[in-house]
């Protein structure tokens, strides 16, 4: 055990003294993050939904590459051989450089965390589950890592096979490009590579629903790690080159396949190799906009509505806030809490309160955008939103007798394009369709309704995603959640604008009072 | 009656059984490395192993500190099964390789630290640093060390353990003279101080000059073992002589001498091989003055590894 210990703390110790290892193994990992932070607009939202992507490749480059170049290094510099000539058996070395990698890896996670955090990013949803599936996926990269290792002679081999399972990785094993995007054929692949399974559990604890229902991923993980380790343990080498049978080295790339292998048989036979329908775009709950309150004591004031019944976009489960017991024996009456409302008319403008317009994604920003006041799209797009602009007041789903379904059929306008990313007139739609709501519905009525409906984005029906051909817009099929998710945000950006606590931007910024006459 | 440490003044050099290897065969897949090795170094003995590249030196080496599987025989340290028992083996042996076999990050004393922890022993840093004298660089990264520094930080690594083997593989390669002729001292102190030492080597010199035995090896098999000078003398060829003349010479004046072997005349340059300097000198020396040829200088050297071992090939069953 002492020998494991300071074998371990050595490692550490040479590897804070590696400026290059340093640079690739905590500089990088904060300079993707950057990139991704830079690259969805400043927002903290997207920011978490790419956490499972971000942390599984922090992974793949301290495992993959970080772990087989410390071994081969060393093991070219004679290292590992003059370790041998020492009693301490072969685990021990092999332990402590795994757990000062795992430690180097995490502390590389962490930072990348804690800097995802200082810009704005929600706390993950299961942080124990995170840990659990970090680890997890460390070590299944760890084991690759050990297997690269064993079939490298130099540190050259250890670049061009670390790529090779890198860049198929990246490209078509779920980690740099969504399963959702891929063919059919490379989701077949991918079924056979870690990497879908690490961003998947990883993502799941960051903005999902933990690790419950992520069993098979953890599995698989865990079965390509075991084939790996196997292999590495087993076949170690110590010598950097030479005096090697070729058989040697097919048994142990044979060995550590297997694991990859089995998960991805298993995975076909299960039907898990569709890509999922994905939580990427699950843009938070109703709970995370509308801020709970605790009851006060004037239980007979209309204001003092909790929640609502905010029934959350990534789950169907409508928490509730529970009406504290009252105790008939107390002295005074306890403080009580309104119960939420049941319909739309009997929302009140306490309710509007209760929602953190601040917490809302940026205007600017990737998800939900809206112009600017005087905002002026460009020429090209003009004529798409004047035709929906022209469209919209004879389309049939914005027709529709329920007002309520009416209003949500008319977000869909602007959450669509949203969605599809539509980045010459997404901004500008939001506008156009207030506008026309404006027309339908008296001030307050609209206000209650929005509220409503932001609160409830899973009523109603969503039929009109797909008849958005005939406002002038492309129509959507498939899995619509997403949409109503926008839909959800953008209810809360116009209720926001109509009661006045979300002010509209001008397109100049106002010149500085201070700087007025 | 206590008994003096090694070393000490008065201890008596130890003759007990360092190393026994029997029948030793290596073999990497199909090719044979070593075949049918037999030796034994005794306590306080230094024995040399000599050879060209791939002799099979190296591989008696791997094999007799634990790094090989031999495919056949056996190896005893000090007592000890290394086949059976190699962490109780490996305790007994202390191995300065070809290169440090160190990261370069680390330091002496941290090298020395974690050397100590992975034989499981008290760690004495200072007294080993004093010792190669390493303490000036003993916080200085390996990497910015010099050959000779190293070296002696490879040679401070084996005596972790305190061990009762002393494996040197190649310990002068790349030094310069100084450090040769320091490292020489330090490998003289071992054997006073009445340990077993093996070295391998490529250099006759340092085998003549250390070493109370040698084993020469070719093709993985022994081809002659003994002491330096009685293996020299056996060869017959233990001197090489290089003549350079103010005139040139003609080859006829030498060529009927028995004294010179292999030689070679080429204008103003002799050089032969004899196994009687002297003779042959006075012999050179009186057909030159005799044809008024002046010297201009005269070189004598060991006969080389080559050379040994060609003659050796040559002359099969001289052990």
């Amino acid at each position: 055990m002492q020998a494991l210990v300071s074998q371990t703390g050595l490692a550490l110790r040479l590897a804070f003294r590696n400026p290059m290892g340093l640079l690739y193994g905590f500089l990088f990992p904060l300079i993707f993050l950057a990139a991704f932070w830079a690259l969805y607009r400043y927002e903290e939202v997207p920011l978490a939904l790419h956490m499972g992507e971000l942390l599984t490749v922090t992974v793949l480059g301290g495992a993959c590459f970080g772990l087989a170049t410390t071994l081969v290094s060393e093991r070219e510099l004679g290292v590992w051989r003059r370790y041998r000539a020492t009693p301490t058996p072969t685990w021990v070395f092999v332990t402590a450089i795994l757990i000062s990698r795992y430690l180097l890896i995490a502390a590389a996670a962490l930072l990348q965390l804690l800097v995802a955090f200082v810009v704005g990013m929600p706390v993950p949803t299961d942080p124990a589950g995170l840990f659990v599936a970090f680890t997890f996926v460390t070590i299944a990269f760890l084991s690759v890592g050990l297997v690269i290792a064993l079939l490298a002679d130099n540190v050259p081999a250890v670049q061009a096979l670390g790529q090779c399972i890198f860049l198929p990785m990246l490209m078509i094993g779920g980690v740099a490009v969504r399963l959702s995007a891929l063919p059919d054929w490379a989701l077949h692949v991918s079924a056979f590579l870690p990497g879908r399974y690490a961003v998947a559990a990883i993502q799941s604890c960051v903005t999902g629903g933990g690790l419950g229902d992520r069993g098979f991923d953890l599995f698989a993980l865990l079965a390509i790690g075991l084939a790996g380790f196997i292999a590495g343990v087993t076949l170690f080498r110590w010598e950097p080159s030479g005096r090697r049978e070729r058989r040697t080295n097919l048994i142990a790339a044979v060995a550590a396949v297997s694991g990859w292998v089995l998960v991805g048989l298993l995975a076909h036979a299960q039907g898990r190799i569709a890509a999922p329908v994905t939580v990427l775009e699950d843009v938070g709950s109703v709970s995370d906009y509308v801020a709970p309150r605790v009851a006060t004591a004037r239980p007979d004031t209309p204001s003092d509505v909790v929640a609502s019944s905010a029934s959350t976009v990534a789950s169907e489960a409508a928490p509730h806030v529970a009406a504290p017991e009252q105790g008939i024996s107390r002295p005074e009456p306890a403080p009580a809490v309104r119960p939420a409302p049941t319909s739309w008319r009997e929302v009140t403008p306490a309710d509007f309160d209760q929602v953190a317009f601040d917490r809302l994604p940026s205007d600017d920003g990737l998800v939900a955008p809206v112009a600017r006041d005087g905002q002026e799209p460009d020429l090209a797009a003009v004529d798409q939103l004047e035709r929906v602009r022209a469209a919209l007041p004879s389309w049939p789903p914005g027709r529709v007798a329920d007002p309520v379904q009416r209003v949500r059929n008319l977000l869909y306008v602007a959450a669509v394009p949203d969605l599809l990313q539509m980045g010459e007139i997404e901004r500008f739609l939001p506008a156009i369709v207030l506008e026309r709501l404006s027309a339908e519905f008296s001030r307050d009525e609209l206000a209650r309704i929005l509220f409503w409906i932001a609160t409830h984005p899973l009523e109603g029906e969503d039929s009109a995603i797909g008849q958005l051909e005939t406002a002038g817009l492309p129509g959507v099929s498939g899995p619509t959640r997403a949409v109503r998710g926008r839909a959800m945000l953008y209810a809360f950006k116009l209720l926001g604008r109509l009661t006045g606590q979300l002010p509209a931007r001008p397109d100049t910024p106002a010149p500085d009072a201070a700087a007025q006459p | 009656m206590t008994e003096a440490r090694p070393g000490e003044p008065g201890a008596a050099p130890r003759r007990q059984p360092g190393v026994g290897v029997r029948g030793l065969s290596v073999s990497y897949g199909d090719v044979v490395a070593v075949s049918g090795v037999d030796f034994q170094i005794e306590k306080g003995e230094v024995l040399g192993l000599l050879g060209p590249n791939g002799a099979g030196k190296s591989t008696i080496i791997d094999a007799i500190t634990g790094l090989r599987a031999p495919s056949a025989g056996a190896i005893e340290i000090c007592g000890v099964d290394l086949l059976r028992r190699p962490a109780d083996a490996k305790r007994k042996i202390g191995l300065s390789m070809q290169t440090t076999g160190l990261p370069a990050a680390i330091t002496p004393r941290e090298a020395l630290e974690a050397f100590a922890r992975l034989y499981g022993v008290e760690a004495r840093v200072g007294e080993l640093e004093a010792r190669f004298g390493l303490e000036a660089k003993s916080g200085a990264r390996v990497a910015t060390l010099s050959g000779g520094q190293k070296q002696r930080l490879a040679l401070a690594l084996a005596f972790v353990n305190d061990p009762e083997l002393l494996v040197l593989d190649e310990p002068t390669a790349g030094l310069d003279p100084a450090s040769r002729r320091e490292l020489h001292g330090y490998i003289g102190g071992l054997k006073r101080e009445g340990r077993a030492v093996l070295i391998a080597t490529h250099d006759m010199d340092e085998a003549y000059r250390l070493c109370d035995r040698l084993i020469i090896l070719h093709q993985g098999q022994i081809v002659a073992q003994g002491a330096p000078g009685a293996l020299a003398a056996r060869v017959g060829a233990a001197m090489r002589v290089e003549v350079h003349a103010g005139t040139p010479v003609q080859a006829e004046w030498l060529s009927a001498e028995p004294l010179f072997d292999h030689l070679v005349v080429d204008g103003f340059t002799v050089s032969f091989s004899t196994a009687n300097l002297e003779a042959a000198l006075a012999r050179l020396m009186a057909v030159l003055s005799l044809q008024a040829v002046e010297v201009v200088s005269l070189r004598a050297s060991r006969a080389s590894l080559e050379d040994i071992i060609a003659e050796l090939v040559q002359r099969p069953g001289l052990e």
